[in-house]
């Protein structure tokens, strides 16, 4: 039995006279790897910053397990569980690995000094080594190491690895594999899976169809701002995938004929 | 194990900046005896800590991705009108700095919600403002240099005190700048806040998107560099009894010289008060020893400007080895 996560119902968003988002309506399940695809500006990102707090929405609800939120700065989205890895730039390359780990929640001593509390290191230490261990990545990091020193693919498996950390229930993935070798592309997808079998629900943004069929349970392809097709992805192919893309499909064109 | 300890030692910014500046002390010193006598710290150490107070801030605000052109005008601006208010409306001196220091809040304020909020760089916002600021002070006293200060001793002596250590002569300058610089070391390093500037200048949408209050924090050093400046100018002026409108003239570049060779990054990101206090002293000590050991007066930039080119090239030279492994 399938267990609602995220539902997102009759969503609209514009700025100023472009209409981002029509009327999109959406559901993540517990565990599963749901790929969201569409050409460009299609409106992927603005869905996607809507769910983790970059700019708010317009219209239409959001429910958390059931229950309606409201999520309107980035704090408020990871306070419900929603941890989002934006292409190639979640992570502050001139700090520590552990410094990124636990950047906008960093464990303090004293913390009525608010800001200017002093941040907890041995904890912070204690906790970065713990977790390069845990996630398994091969080469042997230090977590005192700057993000800056390490490769494309190391990098987004930390901060994947910051998403499982703090139990996300959502992971939004932005194109994780943009700029990344074939070998490390391979990485990231072998660790979506993993993050999947951990009970973690993935949402995952990407141009490229094949990755998608290697670890996506579910595709809902979005174009000029609305979802036009929610495929199985057992149940579909790349052909018909690209072809609803492009637009060059018929059966969804009718489809959209009747929700008109 | 030691071995690569000293390796990762050679290899921060600060070391290189460190090695330079005991280069520097030991050439002047053998040069010409005078450089380590009393009289000579004694000048030498009167004037640093005003710069270096502004130092601090600058490095705080460069950490975070932004510099403040307007700082020298400011370490004028904030003693002028304290005296003004002091000598028109008859104010005492602690509600008259209180003005002063507030009107100079709301300066950096003012630099920061422009900076924030409606996305200017901060080269052109406090390019104006400089110009605003310095203009204002100037035409405020016609241009003239205001005489003393006088009135509540106890003020006065906090902010431009003097002692003797040994026979050199020291100001209560140097102890706020102590005081501001550890301060300054343990925000940038240990404190949640610190993490935050460093996290703003590397990668802002990253920091933005963990939750990091990014224009707030970037308004915050705004005022703290533009507060710092004050401050400086304000223990400037006490010291020397005279207000002037063109005190503190070419700082900003002087200021953000200094914080860069210390080796804190003009592009944000990596910061460090141990080494901007290195580089204030190196500059302080090269403007210094240069006359000193004769070089015309006229020439002397000429030295500051080859060392700074050279600070840069050493310590992009290591950034980028550090990058590579």
């Amino acid at each position: 039995m399938t267990r609602e996560v995220l539902r997102l119902e009759n969503v609209a968003k514009s700025f100023g006279n472009v209409q981002a988002l029509r009327d999109v309506s959406l559901t993540v399940n517990a565990g599963e790897v749901l790929a969201l695809l569409g050409d460009n500006g299609a409106g992927k990102s603005t869905l996607i910053k809507a769910i983790s707090g970059l700019h708010g929405i317009d219209h239409g609800r959001m429910l958390m397990d059931g229950r309606e939120v409201a999520i309107k700065t980035p704090r408020d989205a990871m306070d419900l569980g929603i941890e989002t890895i934006h292409q190639d730039s979640s992570l502050a390359v001139d700090l520590s690995i552990a410094r990124n780990l636990f950047l906008g929640r960093e464990p303090v001593k004293a913390s009525f000094l608010g800001p200017l509390a002093p941040l907890d290191l041995s904890q912070i230490m204690h906790q970065a080594s713990e977790l390069l261990r845990r996630v398994g990545i091969r080469k042997n990091l230090d977590a005192d190491a700057p993000i800056r020193a390490l490769s494309g693919g190391e990098r987004q498996s930390i901060a994947i690895s910051r998403a499982m950390h703090f139990f996300a229930k959502i992971i939004i993935l932005d194109e994780p594999t943009n700029n990344l070798g074939v070998e490390e592309t391979h990485g990231v997808l072998r660790f979506i899976k993993e993050v999947r079998d951990a009970g973690h629900s993935v949402i995952y943004i990407t141009h490229n169809i094949h990755h998608v069929f290697q670890v996506a349970d579910r595709i809902v392809i979005m174009r000029q701002g609305s979802v036009v097709a929610d495929l199985a992805a057992g149940e579909t192919d790349i052909l018909q995938v690209e072809s609803i893309i492009t637009g060059a499909d018929l059966s969804e064109i009718e489809m959209e004929a009747r929700t008109m | 194990m030691n071995q690569s300890r000293w390796r990762a030692l050679l290899r921060k910014p600060e070391t290189s900046s460190f090695l330079i500046l005991c280069l520097a002390i030991a050439f002047f010193a053998l040069a010409n005896d005078r450089f380590l006598s009393p009289l000579n710290l004694s000048n030498l150490l009167a004037f640093l800590p005003e710069l270096g107070i502004i130092a601090l801030g600058m490095t705080l605000l460069l950490t975070a991705g932004e510099f403040d052109l307007s700082v020298g005008a400011v370490f004028a601006f904030c003693p002028v009108i304290s005296l003004l208010l002091m000598q028109h409306a008859g104010m005492d001196l602690g509600l008259a700095l209180i003005i002063g220091f507030a009107l100079t809040a709301a300066i950096g304020l003012a630099n920061g919600l422009f900076v924030t909020k409606i996305g200017i760089s901060s080269f052109l916002v406090t390019l104006a403002m400089l110009l605003l600021v310095r203009g204002s002070t100037l035409f405020a006293t016609q241009g003239f240099p205001l005489a003393s200060f006088s009135g509540d001793t106890f003020l006065r002596t906090l902010l431009a005190g003097s002692f003797y250590v040994g026979q050199v002569r020291l100001h209560a300058s140097i102890i706020w700048f102590v005081v501001l610089a550890a301060l300054a070391y343990y925000v940038l390093n240990y404190s949640k806040l610190g993490n935050w500037i460093s996290a703003i200048g590397s990668n802002r949408n990253a920091a933005i998107a963990r939750g990091v209050p990014a224009d707030a924090v970037k308004i915050a050093l705004f005022m703290v560099t533009s507060l710092l400046a004050a401050l400086a100018g304000t223990i400037s002026a006490l010291r020397i009894a005279s207000a002037s409108p063109v005190a503190g003239d070419q700082y900003e570049l002087e200021v953000i010289a200094m914080v860069v060779v210390g080796g804190t990054a003009l592009t944000g990101g990596r910061g460090t008060i141990i080494g901007t206090i290195i580089g204030v002293f190196l500059l302080r000590i090269i403007r210094n020893g240069i006359v000193l050991v004769g070089v015309p007066g006229l020439a002397f930039n000429i030295f500051v400007g080859g060392l700074i080119l050279v600070m840069l090239v050493v310590h992009s030279l290591l950034h980028k080895r550090s990058a590579r492994t």
